[in-house]
């Protein structure tokens, strides 16, 4: 009998067998591993292998945790297999294995994040989590994502070093190295847990560090971005749920977020950007939550089991949203705003499985983002933040009025006569789509599914009356609103700046720099160099090959000479362990700061 | 013919909103956290003047900065 297997794993390992596979078999088998993974899951929750923690083993002299099972990590590997499976199921037809593969590698390490024990394990599968989502973008295959991809890849780069950093940092403040709630301060020794908290936020895409969301998911092919919606922001508020439980600048962010979403969808014409604008507001209910999760506190708990069931729904009316507009995508060709309308007659039964997503997101009661949002907001007033509560209030209204009328109303309505053809999609697309939104609808009808896994005992009454009924005027009210105002609210043909900003054009202009001015003073230089050497040498000019492989000896091999590792090793070696890891951590701060200039070049050149 | 079940429907929520937000103020205990949710109306005035706010305010910092022509990162 084995001890235990990591339900991760069967993706990671599962991966490397689907291009040998074709066919049917192949689109069967890709279903077949979040099934087994689920079966899995099922048995830990029984207590079959028993308490955990599992796989555990030494490593540099600290205990390594690939296994440790609680509460909170079963909802989350429970929502990223029922979500993976439904993904699969949207994206069988898919030819190209290799997608298949790195979506694969994508959700085994993700799950390989949710059950670290330690920061080791957690730091491994975080990088190779953004090395995976970084090729499903990729997969997009346009200009566009090729671009995108590589801005994502360094954002999350960036966040990688943060955490390696961050986590050497506190462990050489004598830290544990076991992956529980971090000591929150002021001062000098909390450095570690800075950039830790660092890397986490920047992976709940929260704002200023959150615009590598919005630029990156869109550009992914029809199936891929459904995959990125699920897995990187909400292991990060799995993380910051386990690390950072409790600490008060989350609440402002969060809801400084929820707002900050809404806002920008405003003025999106694309039609899975303006989506992905949402999924920065949603992920701001759950990182506000995250904030008042004060360990102990009956307001506390509210909180914690808020952002972990908000988790848990969002995931799977976010999958139904991009899985409808990917569909529309699939069958028009077209992505804008200001190239869609009136297509409803040709796709009624996409638009209706969309919808119950939207009515899901929007907080409807009978939909699930009901049962959620509506405990962390009621976690706020618990508080008493009143100025928190009437702004994720606000991202409410906000989101019923993207999601929810906006964006069906401005693709499958608004125009009189379609503006293209159209037709239903494949139907393992129809098939996802009408899974999802089934669980959307069943956890919105029966909450106590849902409530029994969470972390803490659930007390909270979803649909007492007060509830209802002011979520009841508030949707009713946003939807004369719209209604009135619907002519403002058509897509334009523009773009909009977000903090992306900050290092698309400053890296323009650092390879501009490069290619101009540095290149003319080092082509001066050498030319003048080399009539120097001619001269003083008196070797006729014809022979300057000659000189020039002195030349490039003397800048190849004798000034690395210098620069000898074994004489920093030596000097590593005199000096004290303290001095070492500071001496790892500038090499690393040195290393981030090439791999960004170097990918400045690559962003700008594509 | 749908347009017109559709504005039915919406009167009749409209309606029925506002006429179970009384009710409960009247009939039922409700335990409001902040004082304005001792008014019956609130959410259906903060949701349709939030509503008209959020498009009016993000509509203006679009157009007077954040919005911009299509290939603009190409441009520069």
């Amino acid at each position: 009998m084995i001890e235990w297997f990591h339900p991760g794993f069967v993706y990671l390992f599962g991966a490397f067998l689907v291009p040998l596979l074709k066919g049917k078999v192949k689109q069967a088998y890709v279903l077949l591993l979040p099934a087994i993974a689920f079966v899995i899951l099922i048995l830990i929750s029984k207590g079959v292998f028993g308490e955990g923690p599992f796989w555990q083993t030494s490593f540099m002299g600290y205990e390594l945790t690939l296994g440790r099972i609680d509460p909170l990590c079963m909802v989350f590997a429970y929502i990223f297999v029922i979500a993976s499976f439904c993904m699969f199921l949207y994206a069988i037809h898919i030819k190209e294995d290799w997608q298949h593969v790195a979506a694969l590698l994508y959700i085994g390490s993700t799950l390989g994040v949710v059950f670290a024990g330690d920061l080791f394990t957690l730091f491994f599968f975080w990088e190779i989590m953004a090395w995976a989502s970084l090729f499903i973008v990729w997969y997009g295959k346009t200009k566009s994502a090729s671009g995108a991809g590589f801005r994502y890849f360094m954002v999350h780069s960036f966040g990688g070093v943060c955490l390696l950093a961050g986590v050497l940092i506190h462990l050489h403040n004598g830290g544990s190295i076991a992956f529980d709630s971090f000591t929150w301060g002021i001062g000098s020794e909390y450095l570690g847990v800075y950039l830790i908290f660092l890397a986490f936020i920047i992976n709940a895409a929260v704002p200023p560090l959150g615009a590598w969301l919005a630029d990156a998911y869109p550009e992914a092919s029809v199936t891929g971005a459904v995959f990125l919606t699920a897995f990187t922001t909400k292991s990060a508020i799995y993380v910051l749920l386990r690390g950072f439980p409790g600490v008060e600048i989350l609440i402002w962010l969060g809801a400084i977020m929820a707002l900050y979403g809404v806002v920008f969808a405003v003025l999106e014409n694309d039609i899975r950007r303006l989506l992905a604008y949402h999924i920065i507001s949603q992920v701001g209910y759950m990182v506000a939550g995250v904030g008042m999760g004060v360990f102990g506190t009956a307001a506390g708990n509210m909180a914690i089991n808020g952002a972990t069931a908000h988790a848990f729904c969002h995931i799977l009316y976010k999958a139904v949203l991009f899985m409808g507009m990917g569909a529309v995508i699939e069958v028009t060709g077209r992505r804008k705003l200001t190239e869609l309308g009136g297509i409803y007659k040709y796709m009624p039964i996409t638009f209706w499985l969309y919808m119950i997503g939207a009515f899901s997101i929007s907080g409807f009661p009978l939909f699930n983002g009901f049962i959620s949002k509506t405990m962390v907001v009621t976690a706020s007033a618990m508080w008493d933040y009143s100025t928190i509560w009437l702004m994720l209030e606000l991202a409410s209204v906000g989101t019923f009025l993207h999601t929810g009328l906006k964006l069906p109303w401005g693709v499958w309505f608004s125009r009189d006569t379609p503006v293209c053809e159209a037709r239903e999609p494949p139907w393992n697309m129809l098939a996802a789509m009408g899974i999802a939104a089934f669980l959307c609808t069943l956890l919105g009808v029966y909450p106590a599914i849902l409530y029994n896994i969470l972390p803490y005992t659930v007390h909270y009454e979803p649909y007492a009356p007060g509830h209802v009924i002011a979520m009841s005027q508030l949707l009713v009210f946003t939807f004369i609103a719209f209604w009135l105002l619907r002519g403002k609210l058509h897509g334009t043909p523009t773009i909009t700046l977000d903090t992306d900003w900050f290092y698309r054009i400053p890296g323009k202009m650092v390879i501009r720099f490069c290619e101009g001015p540095l290149m003319a003073t080092a082509k001066y230089m050498d030319n003048s160099l080399m009539r120097m050497a001619v001269f003083f040498r008196g070797i006729p000019p014809k022979s300057q090959t000659v000189v020039e492989t002195r030349i490039n000896n003397a800048f190849h091999e004798r000034v690395p000479a210098l620069l000898n590792f074994q004489n920093i090793y030596n000097k590593i070696k005199e000096d004290k362990v303290r001095e070492i890891s500071y001496n790892v951590i500038y090499i690393l701060i040195a290393m981030i700061l090439l791999l960004i200039f170097v990918l400045f070049g690559l962003v700008t050149k594509l | 013919m749908e347009m017109r079940v559709l504005f039915v429907l919406l009167y009749i929520s409209i309606f029925a909103t506002i006429l179970a937000g009384i009710l409960a103020m009247l009939f039922l205990h409700l335990h409001p956290h902040f004082w304005w949710e001792e008014i019956p109306v609130f959410s259906a005035v903060y949701g349709f003047v939030g509503c008209v706010f959020i498009i009016v305010a993000s509509k203006a910092l679009g157009h007077h900065w954040l919005q911009k022509e299509e290939d603009y990162y190409e441009k520069r």
